[in-house]
């Protein structure tokens, strides 16, 4: 009993926390600076490590559906299949289990430094607001380079899928690419941008809020770090279900028939 | 790393044998991570059924065949990937927090003066208990995996359970789950050997534990992600 009340109390802080936030980020003045800052360290920090992701996802998803596609003769779907299944879906997750790992946990362990060493508390002292000051800019630097890094690694998914087609399947570069276009359709890019979104928005808050209310010296900073892996990665899972279910409902209110 | 791959891979065979810690790690890896993984598996199996489903209906306007398909890819690819890399994120995590404030506490230097190993007395029982963690861990999350993907196709897509056993017997074989085991294993060794790597290199202070963490959770998903593709590309000649 008390594991669900105390997951109530995490969830309802975190989301009273996102609220503080966006107050802070439409009625207070945005740290313009900061926020270059940080969109600059977070792309340049992970995105070797999202590019390399992305590269051997790339070559999974094409060997997988190699397989699959083999059984039917339709090999030259392949390219335009494995693209579409990396960008709808298994791309903006596997970013965003990169992300999570890498800067999520880093913001963390920075912020629950900062706030152990009561260096947050300093900066209130000061007569500013900590939010504005150091949350908002990590905050905005993580949901926008997320964009990019997403990109990045889309790329080399590409690149990487086309690289295996050639070298397991036999599938040459044009006829892996000629069916891209037709397949992955503006709306496919356009779902895998708002689950990106959507990711990155989650695992601003968690990693922040995690951070921020850290308690207990330098094992209470160890504790926040692993608590914010963990958690990150169980809302993205649910993010994801969340984002796919929405975005399905949505399309048939616009179109007005099931697909 | 290899250095430390080596000597715990020697130090399996040499006494002492620490058995109560070896069970006391397999119940910290695979009991306390059970709920969780087996959640997000069930998420993922959902998300991948009605994403092939879109696929197949695109391309073939016909989705008779996506319960072999989607019981192979989750088998194949998805039930050992997800739980390794959640895995990851939350036993590598703590590995490394554990054995990084040991080490700059000096507890590692004090264990060495006492004459015991800390290659044999930490990394070994972590090593085996992770190793049969993440095998038993793939197992459970493919069948939980399937009978998550058995329920959505009966709701969403209108499959009967029988007809996604029949469709995913014709597909699937016994070879897969064998295979799924072994990449299971082999990530499930990956992730202590990395932490511990990363932990006894640790700098001093609060920052160094940190920066351990964060580098063995980068780390050892890129190598999980790596392996998988060396194994899924060897594997798939053996078909």
């Amino acid at each position: 009993m008390t594991f669900v009340i105390s997951l109530f109390d995490e969830i309802g802080g975190a989301l009273l926390f996102l609220q503080r936030i966006l107050r802070t980020f439409f009625y207070k003045k945005v740290k313009t600076h900061d926020v270059f800052e940080q969109i600059w360290k977070v792309t340049y920090d992970s995105f070797f490590t999202t590019a390399m992701a992305g590269f051997f996802v790339g070559a999974i998803m094409t060997v997988q559906f190699a397989l699959q596609m083999k059984e039917f003769g339709a090999l030259g779907y392949l390219g335009g299949l494995a693209t579409s299944g990396t960008f709808r879906e298994v791309g903006p997750l596997l970013i965003a289990f990169m992300l999570s790992g890498k800067v999520g946990a880093y913001t963390s362990a920075e912020l629950g430094t900062m706030r152990v060493t009561e260096q947050i508390d300093a900066v209130r002292c000061l007569g500013a607001d900590p939010i504005q000051e150091i949350i908002l800019p990590r905050f905005i630097g993580i949901i926008v380079s997320s964009f990019f890094l997403l990109g990045g690694g889309l790329i080399m998914s590409v690149f990487g899928g086309m690289l295996m087609g050639q070298a397991f399947a036999g599938v040459n570069f044009e006829e892996y690419l000629r069916h891209v276009p037709m397949i992955v359709s503006p709306v496919s890019i356009l779902s895998g941008l708002i689950k990106c979104g959507a990711f990155a928005l989650v695992l601003a808050t968690v990693c922040t809020y995690k951070g921020y209310t850290t308690t207990g010296g330098a094992k209470g900073v160890g504790r926040s770090v692993v608590a914010t892996a963990v958690s990150t990665m169980v809302c993205i899972v649910i993010m994801d279900w969340f984002t796919s279910h929405v975005g399905e409902v949505i399309l048939i209110m616009v179109r007005g028939y099931r697909s | 790393m290899i250095t430390l791959l080596s000597e715990t891979l020697a130090g399996l065979f040499v006494p002492p044998f620490r058995q109560k810690e070896f069970v006391h790690q397999l119940y910290f890896v695979a009991n306390k991570s059970l709920l969780i993984i087996v959640f997000c598996v069930c998420f993922a199996a959902v998300v991948t059924i009605l994403e092939s489903s879109f696929h197949m209906k695109m391309v073939i306007q016909n989705d008779s065949m996506v319960p072999g398909f989607a019981a192979l890819l989750i088998l194949r690819e998805l039930g050992a990937l997800v739980t390794a890399l959640l895995l990851c994120s939350r036993v590598g995590a703590g590995y490394a927090s554990e054995v990084g404030s040991m080490q700059i506490t000096e507890q590692v230097d004090a264990l060495r003066m006492l004459g015991i190993d800390p290659v044999n007395y930490l990394v070994v029982p972590r090593f085996l208990a992770c190793v049969m963690g993440g095998m038993i861990l793939t197992v459970i999350a493919n069948m939980a995996c399937i009978f998550s993907a058995m329920v959505v196709s009966q709701s969403y897509l209108g499959y009967t359970p029988s007809m996604f056993l029949a469709s995913m017997h014709r597909f699937v074989q016994f070879k897969d789950i064998i295979f799924a085991t072994i990449k299971g294993a082999s990530f499930g060794g990956v992730i202590p050997l990395v932490a511990c790597y990363f932990g006894f290199r640790c700098q001093q202070g609060a920052e160094g534990v940190g920066r351990a963490t964060t580098n063995t959770v980068v780390v050892a998903s890129i190598a999980i992600i790596v392996i998988d593709f060396i194994l899924s590309y060897t594997f798939s000649y053996l078909y």
